[in-house]
């Protein structure tokens, strides 16, 4: 079987299993959907990133400015030469999103922990209750890297250049019958539809039942052969808030090696309140 | 006093970790669902669609009485711990007592802000739906 575009970014449970003691220079970090899911248990030595209360800013709607990241990371242990795994709930959307944004200050070495929180539960690996503490960390993060982000701006001018775009949402989310995923809360988009041009590839589609990403070869026969992205285009992801597509950038840019995805994290619920914008249903 | 305003002056006066290991508890103090109702979970029924768990709720009014009745997965522990609070608040109490109570119960009990706007609309459908059975029920 082929490997992907860049193997060692996405690790097995085997691979953490085997570094849970003596991790220096490794630091586990879960991210969840749900707040409280770190606190009713967790692979041992893990730290907890939420997506709310440490990464997005409260007055803001940005993500914490880099001095806060760094000083986030310090108290989380993490160096700037620390191999950070992430992993999660939810197929590791949320563990993906915070990958995304350590890869927007800059971190280097981030990896995903294939399957995420599941998997590691089905293989009955053991989990903790207990919070682990390290030694405070010096970190320096870098101003944003736009090359992973886009503005609505941005967006636009891709749009009118007819560029492609990835719309990661539900069928019924992209045809603006539904203006949230189904069986998920209504978040506040005043029109239904998508960006003109935008091509559907539901999310899920990269990921088999048990959360794994699916192989090289059918994530290529998705996205290279039935839906004509090229690796070398630049192309932007987007859905709702953001945490879908961060799940599809990762696919993109480390699974299949594209060199240009921009993750539009304003996504629907910004494009679809927008004035003097189009939209297609 | 009533066992809302207990519950959330209890809530109120914590800090946001303190409050978030509270909810832990309240989480686990779910009871388990009485084995009369499986079939009706079963079968889909009762369920809060607009919840992003599968969330499943029974409001049931009889003799003056409001009787509810929840199960949610412990993969789920925000949504457990909330509807913990809203069965010791309101499981029990008469319609009128649960009418009476604030529309928008999340800031009653601290929630907003440790949650955020995208983790709290479930919450809400999740409250409404007690509301709304208890007053189609009388």
């Amino acid at each position: 079987m082929q490997s992907y575009a860049n193997d060692r970014v996405l690790v097995s449970t085997d691979w953490v299993a085997d570094r849970l003691a003596g991790t220096g220079s490794v630091r586990l970090v879960e991210s969840n959907e749900d707040v409280l899911l770190y606190s009713t248990g967790h692979i041992p030595g893990a730290v907890h990133i939420d997506w709310v209360n440490d990464l997005n800013d409260q007055l803001v709607r940005d993500y914490v400015g880099h001095t806060r990241f760094a000083e986030l990371c310090a108290e989380k242990g993490i160096g700037n030469d620390t191999t950070v795994v992430f992993y999660g709930d939810k197929s590791n959307w949320w563990a993906c999103y915070a990958f995304w944004v350590f890869k927007l200050y800059g971190h280097a070495d981030c990896r995903i922990m294939n399957g995420g929180r599941s998997k590691w539960q089905a293989e009955e690996r053991p989990l903790t209750r207990e919070v682990p503490e390290y030694p405070p960390s010096t970190y320096s993060a870098q101003p944003q890297d736009r090359s992973v982000r886009a503005f609505r701006d941005e967006v636009l001018a891709h749009m009118e250049a007819g560029l492609p775009l990835v719309d990661v949402r539900s069928p019924a989310e992209f045809n603006g019958t539904l203006l949230h995923m189904p069986a998920y809360p209504q978040e506040g988009a005043l029109r239904g539809g998508h960006i003109p041009g935008a091509n559907n590839i539901p999310w899920s589609r990269a990921v088999r039942e048990d959360a794994t990403f699916k192989s090289r070869e059918e994530l290529e026969a998705i996205y290279l052969e039935e839906q004509g992205l090229a690796p070398d285009a630049d192309t932007i992801a987007y859905c709702r808030i953001g945490e879908r597509s961060s799940h599809s950038w990762f696919v993109l840019t480390y699974l299949l090696g594209f060199t240009g995805v921009r993750n539009y994290d304003g996504s629907w619920t910004e494009w679809g309140n927008l004035v003097g914008v189009p939209i297609e249903k | 006093m009533t066992r809302l305003e207990a519950i959330a002056a209890e809530l109120q006066s914590v800090d946001d970790a303190t409050r978030l290991e509270l909810l832990l508890d309240y989480a686990n103090a779910l009871p388990p669902l009485a084995e009369e109702y499986h079939a009706i979970r079963d079968a889909g029924l009762g369920m809060v669609h607009e919840c992003q768990s599968p969330v499943f709720l029974m409001v049931e009014v009889a003799d003056d009485v409001v009787k509810l009745r929840a199960d949610v997965p412990r993969e789920a522990p925000t949504a457990r711990s909330f509807v913990t609070l809203l069965l010791q608040s309101f499981d029990g109490e008469t319609p009128a007592a649960v009418l009476a109570a604030p529309d928008d119960i999340l800031p009653l009990f601290c929630l907003t802000n440790i949650l955020g706007m995208q983790r709290t609309r479930g919450l809400r459908a999740i409250y409404h739906r007690v509301k709304q059975e208890v007053a189609r029920q009388l």
